[in-house]
């Protein structure tokens, strides 16, 4: 056997050529003979008598029966006679055709080319297969050409018998034909689909589609149906198990590449943790174009059952689903078993995949995990991370060491409750260099991006770990076929959001103990009593937003997809609802809403501004006054070493009120825009309804 | 470990409801009378640490300071079981243990003269934390020691812990029955200014109305004071759920105050819990859902600080804030439409001047204690109706005060030696502020309150200044 590197399949032995009366091949040849050596044909007569060649015309009719006869038994395996020889024609598609000496008797000449149909048929059947028999034809080819062998044996079973009547002296003309009748229309039939096929040198699913169509047009011809029924079963079996084995073991063994489902080997499973657009999922295994009809309405159901045993494999766990006789695809006839059969095995793989991520590789566990950290269900983490890590978060993002964090992130994560979490391990800092809306407009499935305009893109002049810093989450194969890097971008995204406005809201809590800090003075009337009720505006629109984004929109979605989790039939379902709340979840914490964002932005660079001001605003409006004996006595704390006086400063007064106006424009103007949107978003309603509070119906 | 809190318990009462207050904390955190963490108690997600810390074995110890000045309560808990949970090094008794004779002056002198015995212990606690938050209090203010010591405890903190919170749980005395302390108004004026001026945030748990609950809900004919006291631990244990159960918000105590406290002196809060249960008596169990919960802990009678507002004046009545901290098994999506109900029933009469809602934590509950109830649910509240409570202290103490009644027990000790009771006015003048001020929360136009002269601030000085107008350069 010559391996030839070019070809995948292996070649076609070099016998198959040089010896064609071995292959049948000598047919084809026949025509090249038959054309320039009109007379020399090759037959094997028994009968052939060195004199001979004399015109048939001059024998007797009831010998010309004879020798017709003789000649269309010869002709009936494809072999020329005296009299009958075979004549290409070329044409389009080049064609054989049987034709007879002019001078036979009519009637006989007659009846002969009725039979001469059989013997092309013949012809182009044996050659058929003779051809699809080569390696690289094909499985299915090489199943349809065996059945089709297995008929042409029938068929020369047959041909031998005349012949053996034809030597009893038994077969007359009218006898051929009439035995020859019942094949006819099979034959025909057959060679017609062969026609087709290699014509169009269909290999794989499309012969299979051929023979399944051709089948059901001949529905009227019970005979002919049957036997294309037959055919295309055979040639099917091949083709089922490459189809068993990929629904039972996930296992592609298509060495011609007839099988409907394409592997793309170049992504791997470990991309999945890097590439933003999850393809190993959706494109590792796909639907080729052509799919076997009878296969159609199921394709996608094969393609996820091998998937997902696929994923079992690549996860070490070994699943075979047990092939009993009665789950064998084989026998598909119309009673759709085989429908059944892979729909048990799609009940099997995915139910044995979902129990595998649930159980062995824990997603809820894993989710409630990421929920914890990344969504601050258990935020007592943050607070004192933020306690430790706000020295180096107030750098600019460059100047930030990202190590630092790490560990100051796993310290805060060992010394609270996340101790116990075993998945705490799996946490990592990250800073990014661009702002929130510049990162939401970079992600191109998000649909924000066009509502951006570059000017909103600007960096501004200095940006601080405290508005990129953000978590990460290690996340293992195969878990990671649901929080793919896409999932946990968006995790990330809402992580960022939430940060911030836990930052914000910590700094006003230190300028609400500020304010605290001066409660000894007497404050009635002053501007620090102004400034303390902005303080608490400001805490209230920032735990607003914050409770509206925690118990309005994270905690009721997450339920609700908790719940579906736990009620999902199959893998994708899970990754079908886990992405819905993610997308729900940006959507309703306005991240897709650049125009809210932005005013969000404001204000909570407002209440930055102002906490930041606030210790210079009371220490310039407070005195502290030493304790002088006797006097000062309305204000003196007995133990205290010192006292509090408030002093008037005009300065002080004019940013507090400034602050406040701003502030108040600023939440203002939500209301308006909150308000002309809740139509298409009704969860803005409810965040109206946090922010604007209710006390001012 | 970050953010701890230390309880320091004074005098009699707060050594008493101290204890409850721990005995809840280690049920519900599965921590054995000695400290050791039960087999059971495997669930993590709880932080002990914000109470408890570690003894090199490993067993629990309370950040909490048991401090008075007569040895019966301590002893007694040093004879109860729960006697090896405590450092015993964090126990302070007077020498002398005779107390203070329910007299303030005597609790804040005698504070002043162990000042340093006891900061030495707060020190060690406080070096012992890694970044601590904050001081809770827990004391009455009508006896002697709680109330006296107490408020010398009060001043002494805020000046050499002044970055650090304090919050106090401060029992007020029944004004149902006649009391055997006949100063008691006195003491708690005395205390009250304390209170205003030197806690960041105070609440509220009054006698009286923790009685009537007891008659009235639990359908107790005479309560006991430990019955009352397990209502107050399970106040306690139930405000500190956040701290000690982490969730989305609120998991320090300064997040937890600052959206509660309006301003620095309205700092005292009011408490309702649902539903109420005592030991022994499993009540009517009730359908219990988050909106009954949150419907239940908006009634007066839920709450734990009795109104002495007359009709016309409880209508004025407005809640400042509101936070709701609902425990047990809640279906989130409830949260939103009960507020939605309580909001289109007008369950709630909020203040005009500013932004006010309900506010809403959800939290876990403890694994380790069966209720019958699936949700229950605690109110923390600022509400301006808490200024009767204060101005019945004040004119209880102008009634003593006009028959110049037993000053003579206060003019023994030096703050008001000489005669000198301008300590009694100044502290008058404070309540009185305070409770002005609260009455100002109830206008809806709180913000100008007491400014001289509104417009010419508002207007007349921002615009001349040239600050206010963004237009113009400054």
């Amino acid at each position: 056997m010559e391996s030839n590197s070019s070809v995948i399949a292996p070649t076609t032995p070099r016998w198959n050529s040089d010896r064609p009366f071995l292959t049948g091949r000598f047919h084809q040849e026949t025509k090249a003979s038959s054309l320039n050596s009109e007379t020399k044909g090759f037959s094997m007569d028994f009968f052939s008598s060195p004199e001979v060649e004399k015109a048939i015309g001059c024998y007797h009719a009831s010998v010309q029966e004879l020798i017709v006869i003789d000649d269309l038994l010869s002709a009936l395996v494809g072999i020329e006679g005296r009299y009958t020889s075979i004549r290409r024609i070329d044409g389009k598609e080049a064609k054989l055709t049987f034709q007879v000496d002019a001078s036979m008797d009519l009637a006989l000449q007659e009846l002969a080319k009725r039979i001469f149909p059989l013997c092309e048929s013949y012809l182009l059947i044996d050659q058929f297969v003779e051809s699809r028999s080569q390696f690289k034809k094909g499985l299915v080819n090489h199943a349809f050409a065996a059945a089709v062998r297995a008929l042409l044996l029938d068929y020369q079973a047959m041909v031998a018998q005349l012949e053996h009547q034809f030597r009893l002296g038994r077969l007359s003309m009218q006898g051929l034909w009439f035995y020859c009748q019942p094949m006819m229309g099979s034959m025909k039939a057959l060679s017609s689909v062969i026609q087709k096929a290699s014509s169009n040198d269909y290999a794989g699913v499309d012969v299979l589609n051929l023979l399944q169509s051709q089948a059901k047009a001949m529905a009227g011809d019970h005979v002919v149906r049957s036997l294309l029924e037959k055919m295309s079963h055979c040639a099917s079996s091949a083709y089922l198990v490459m189809l068993e084995r990929w629904v039972y073991e996930g296992v592609i063994d298509d060495p011609y590449g007839e099988f409907f489902i394409a592997e793309n080997r170049s992504l791997q499973k470990e991309s999945l943790t890097l590439d933003y657009d999850a393809k190993y999922w959706r494109q590792r295994y796909s639907l080729k174009n052509s799919i076997p009809s009878f296969l159609a309405d199921v394709a996608g159901t094969i393609l996820t059952t091998g998937k997902y045993l696929n994923v079992m494999r690549e996860c070490g766990h070994n699943v075979q689903v047990r092939v009993s006789e009665n789950s064998k695809l084989q026998n598909f006839g119309s009673n759709h078993h085989y429908l059944e059969c892979i729909k048990t095995a799609y009940d099997f793989a995915s139910g044995e995949l979902l129990t595998l991520i649930r159980e062995k590789y824990d997603l809820m566990g894993k989710l409630r995990s990421i929920k914890h950290y990344l969504l601050l269900d258990q935020g007592d983490f943050l607070v004192h991370f933020m306690d430790i890590a706000r020295e180096e978060l107030i750098k600019k993002t460059e100047e930030i060491s990202v190590e630092k964090l790490q560990s100051l992130l796993d310290l805060a994560l060992r010394s609270t409750a996340a101790a116990a979490d075993p998945c705490h391990e799996d946490l990592t800092c990250c800073v990014e260099r661009s702002t929130l809306l510049k990162r939401l407009s970079m992600l191109k499935d998000l649909e924000i991006s066009k509502a951006i305009s570059d000017i909103d893109l600007e960096e501004p002049a200095s940006i601080t770990g405290l508005e990129t810093f953000s978590l990460s989450y290690k996340v293992q194969w195969p878990l990671s076929l649901v929080i793919s890097r896409n999932a946990l971008t968006k995790y990330q995204l809402i992580f960022r959001f939430l940060f911030h406005c836990k930052h914000v809201s910590s700094q006003l809590c230190g300028a609400w103990q500020v304010h605290q800090g001066v409660r000894a003075a007497n404050l009635k009337g002053t501007s620090i009593s102004r400034s303390s009720l902005l303080c608490r505006s400001m805490l209230k629109f920032i735990n607003s937003l914050l409770h509206y984004l925690t118990f309005e929109v994270l905690e009721p979605n997450w339920h609700v997809m908790n719940n579906r989790l736990q009620s999902a039939k199959s893998i994708d379902e899970v990754i079908q609802y886990h992405d819905l709340f993610l997308e729900k979840c940006l959507r309703e914490c306005m991240l897709l809403l650049p125009e809210l964002l932005k005013k969000m932005e404001k204000l909570k660079l407002i209440c930055l501004q102002y906490a930041a001001a606030t210790q210079w605003l009371i220490s310039s409006s407070i005195e502290i006054v030493e304790p002088q004996s006797g006097s000062g006595k309305e204000l003196k704390c007995r133990t205290s070493s010192k006292a509090l006086k408030f002093t008037k400063n005009a300065s002080v007064t004019d940013s507090i009120l400034k602050f406040e106006k701003e502030f108040n424009a600023e939440l203002q103007s939500l209301g308006p825009i909150l308000s002309s949107r809740s139509q298409a978003e009704p969860f803005l309603t409810h965040l109206a309804q946090w922010i604007l509070g209710v006390g001012n119906e | 470990m970050p953010r701890e809190i230390i309880t320091l318990q004074v005098g009699q009462c707060g050594n008493q409801i101290g204890m409850e207050f721990w005995k809840q904390l280690c049920l519900e955190h599965g921590i054995s009378k000695d400290g050791i963490l039960e087999d059971f108690a495997t669930q993590g997600g709880d932080r002990k640490d914000v109470f408890f810390y570690q003894a090199d074995d490993q067993h629990y110890i309370p950040r909490a300071l048991l401090i008075d000045l007569e040895p019966r309560v301590i002893n007694g808990i040093q004879n109860s079981e729960y006697r090896n949970l405590y450092n015993h090094e964090n126990v302070f008794v007077a020498d002398h243990g005779g107390g203070a004779g329910n007299n303030w002056a005597s609790g804040y002198h005698q504070g002043k003269n162990v000042e340093e015995d006891i900061m030495d212990m707060i020190d060690r606690e406080a070096d012992g934390s890694d970044s601590l938050e904050g001081f809770v209090l827990c004391h009455s203010i009508a006896g002697g020691t709680g109330s006296g010591m107490g408020s010398y405890l009060l001043e002494t903190l805020n000046d050499r812990y002044s970055k650090k919170l304090v919050q106090t749980y401060s029992v007020f005395p029944n004004q149902m029955e006649t009391s055997d302390v006949v100063v008691q108004p006195y003491n708690s004026l005395l205390t009250l200014k304390r209170l205003t001026l030197n806690a960041d945030c105070v609440v509220v748990l009054d006698n009286t109305a923790l009685n009537r609950i007891a008659v009235e809900r639990l359908h107790l004919s005479n309560p006991t004071f430990a019955q009352t006291n397990s209502l107050v631990s399970t106040v306690m244990s139930a405000s500190t759920t956040t701290l000690r159960y982490p969730g989305y918000m609120n998991n320090d105590l300064v997040g937890l105050l600052a959206s509660l406290i309006p301003t620095p002196r309205c700092h005292f809060l009011m408490t309702g819990y649902t539903p109420l249960t005592v030991e022994r008596q499993a009540n009517l169990i009730r359908k219990t859902t988050v909106l009954d919960v949150m419907r239940r802990l908006l009634q007066t009678k839920n709450i734990m600080v009795s109104s002495y507002a007359r009709t016309k004046e409880a209508s004025q009545a407005k809640y400042i804030s509101i936070l709701n901290i609902i425990q047990g098994e809640v279906d989130p999506t409830q949260v939103h439409e009960s507020l939605q109900r309580i909001r289109e029933r007008k369950l709630v009469n909020f203040i005009e001047w500013g932004p006010a809602s309900i506010q809403v934590a959800l939290s876990r509950k403890s694994p380790y204690v069966q209720t019958a109830h699936r949700v229950s649910g605690l109110m923390l509240a600022s509400h301006t109706s808490i200024r009767h409570l204060f101005s019945k202290c004040l004119s209880q103490y102008e009634k003593l005060r006009k028959k110049q009644a037993f000053l003579d027990n206060y003019r023994k000790f030096p703050m008001f030696a000489d005669n000198d009771l301008s300590e009694f006015d100044e502290s008058r003048d404070i309540i009185e502020s305070l409770v002005e001020e609260y009455k100002a929360c109830e206008s809806p136009d709180y913000i100008k309150w007491g400014m001289e002269d509104p417009d010419h601030l508002m207007s007349g000085e921002g615009n001349a200044a040239g600050m206010v107008d963004p237009n113009l350069p400054v």
